[in-house]
């Protein structure tokens, strides 16, 4: 198989795994505000996981390219939430809002996966058993933020088929940036340090910025701080077997 | 037993160094919320790059064995939080909440001082011409550590001279933990991983239980997270620079 077709694969198989994050809407029509914290913190962890993998490849070379492109991967983020006036959004509230609360979140929600699109791109041109890993920490992080983007979307109205489908579509903007991203960084892989220095700088700053702050007021801090510090553990161990 | 001297003095030119992280702080006098909560989020973008970077080092000895570490850490500072919550600490003049971060703080950094002890004295233990890169290398990783240290205590009230006292205490245990690893590297060169895994996941949990949601609550979330990213970042490359 052509290694880009791999990485198309790989990528709409982590898009598609959000919508296996509906599943606990279908036991529960209103989930515990704790499971929502718990869905954030590994969705957390599995993400610094996959930066940390990210970082240290990006640094090998030589810092600057590295860390330059962890500055434009923080910048880029933050500058969109500026720019769009997100920057002071709650992601999860369940109860009545704005009307144009659930536009902002499917918007932040898709600026959220295409940094994760970079990742894999990136991952999947340093070899292909990397790009396995970041696309599985990915695809394994999109299951509880499908739950939580769901359990919004619905408290707001829509139907819970819709709302799968805004899950996945939400994470469209993943597969056509890893599929973008590693067609450059094959063609020209000196910008490949780059590339995985953007990935990591987002998705540090996208776990500081969006992910920890909301775990916190839905769940205690010492049961946040277990489950992101396990599934980091998880994507750090399977890492080092992978390499 | 002139180079057990030598790798004495090496350690504790580098335990000293971390005093030197207080100096920032001597432009920091007001206690306010706000800057509570930026000094947590420098330190715990510090601590996390600090953790990713012995992650990365404990997993060339052994990946498993860096984690099974790094399970004991948290179930380490699991333990110390249950012993500081039973009785009412003091530090200074604080009490309470503050009180136990700051000594959380200070037993967090002592105990990931004996791993990287450790690490110096089996460093050294290669060989002896590397010896002042090491030193030097050493003592500038060490004050990003102070910093640390210093971002939880001075905003608390401690002054500048007290933070650069607990700061060289933290890494008292450096010179203590490298003659021992020096002279034995055959016997402490397995239990690394261990230490340097024991050492990340206590810094780690450290941060994601006390540090990160005492800055949320009393900062923007912004600030908060751009400040913790960008040093995060930073002290991955100056440790690989270094």
């Amino acid at each position: 198989m052509d290694l880009t077709i791999t990485v198309l694969v790989y990528s709409s198989l982590a898009a598609a795994a959000a919508a296996l994050g509906a599943a606990p809407l279908l036991v529960r029509e209103r989930l515990p505000i704790a499971l929502i914290g718990w869905s954030n913190a590994l969705a957390a962890g599995l993400m610094l996981g996959a930066a940390y993998a990210l970082l240290l490849v990006a640094l090998e070379p030589g810092s600057g390219p590295g860390a330059g492109g962890a500055l434009l991967g923080i910048g880029f983020v933050y500058w969109t939430r500026a720019a769009s006036r997100t920057t002071e959004l709650e992601l999860n509230r369940l109860e009545e809002m704005s009307p144009d609360y659930g536009y902002k979140i499917l918007l932040v929600n898709t600026v959220h996966s295409s940094a994760e699109g970079v990742a894999i791109g990136a991952a999947m041109a340093v070899n292909l058993p990397f790009g396995v890993l970041v696309a599985l920490a990915i695809a394994a992080h999109n299951v509880p933020e499908g739950t939580v983007l769901c359990a919004v979307l619905t408290s707001r109205g829509v139907r819970l088929s819709d709302a799968v489908g805004l899950a996945v579509v939400t994470n469209v903007t993943q597969v056509l940036l890893a599929v973008v991203t590693f067609a450059i960084v094959v063609a020209e892989p000196s910008v490949l340090p780059w590339a995985l220095g953007v990935a990591a700088g987002a998705l540090v700053f996208l776990v500081l910025f969006e992910l920890l702050p909301e775990c916190y007021r839905q769940a205690g801090p010492r049961s946040i701080a277990m489950v992101t510090i396990v599934a980091m553990g998880i994507v750090v161990l399977l890492s080092e077997q992978g390499i | 037993m002139d180079t057990v001297l030598l790798v004495f003095a090496g350690a504790l030119l580098t335990a000293l160094a971390t005093g030197l992280g207080a100096l920032p702080f001597a432009f920091v006098r007001s206690v306010s919320t706000r800057t509570i909560a930026y000094s947590n989020a420098l330190a715990s973008g510090l601590m996390l790059g600090a953790s990713f970077g012995l992650v990365a080092e404990g997993t060339q000895f052994g990946a498993v064995q860096t984690i099974l570490g790094g399970m004991a850490g948290v179930a380490f500072i699991l333990l110390t939080e249950r012993v500081l919550r039973a009785r009412d600490i003091q530090f200074g003049e604080v009490h309470g909440d503050g009180a136990r971060s700051m000594a959380l703080i200070l037993i967090v950094m002592t105990v990931h001082s004996f791993a990287e002890g450790v690490a110096v004295g089996v460093s050294f233990g290669g060989s002896m011409s590397l010896a002042l890169l090491i030193v030097v290398a050493i003592a500038v990783h060490n004050i990003p550590e102070g910093i640390a240290i210093s971002a939880v205590l001075r905003p608390r009230g401690v002054s500048v001279a007290g933070c650069a006292g607990w700061s060289i205490a933290s890494s008292l245990p450096q010179p203590i933990m490298a003659v021992p690893a020096f002279l034995a590297v055959g016997a402490f060169a397995p239990l690394l991983p261990y230490g340097i895994g024991f050492a990340a996941g206590a810094m780690v949990f450290m941060v994601f239980e006390e540090l990160l949601p005492e800055a949320y609550e009393r900062g923007r979330k912004a600030g908060v997270a751009l400040l913790a990213a960008l040093t995060l970042v930073g002290m991955m490359v100056f440790q690989q620079w270094l």
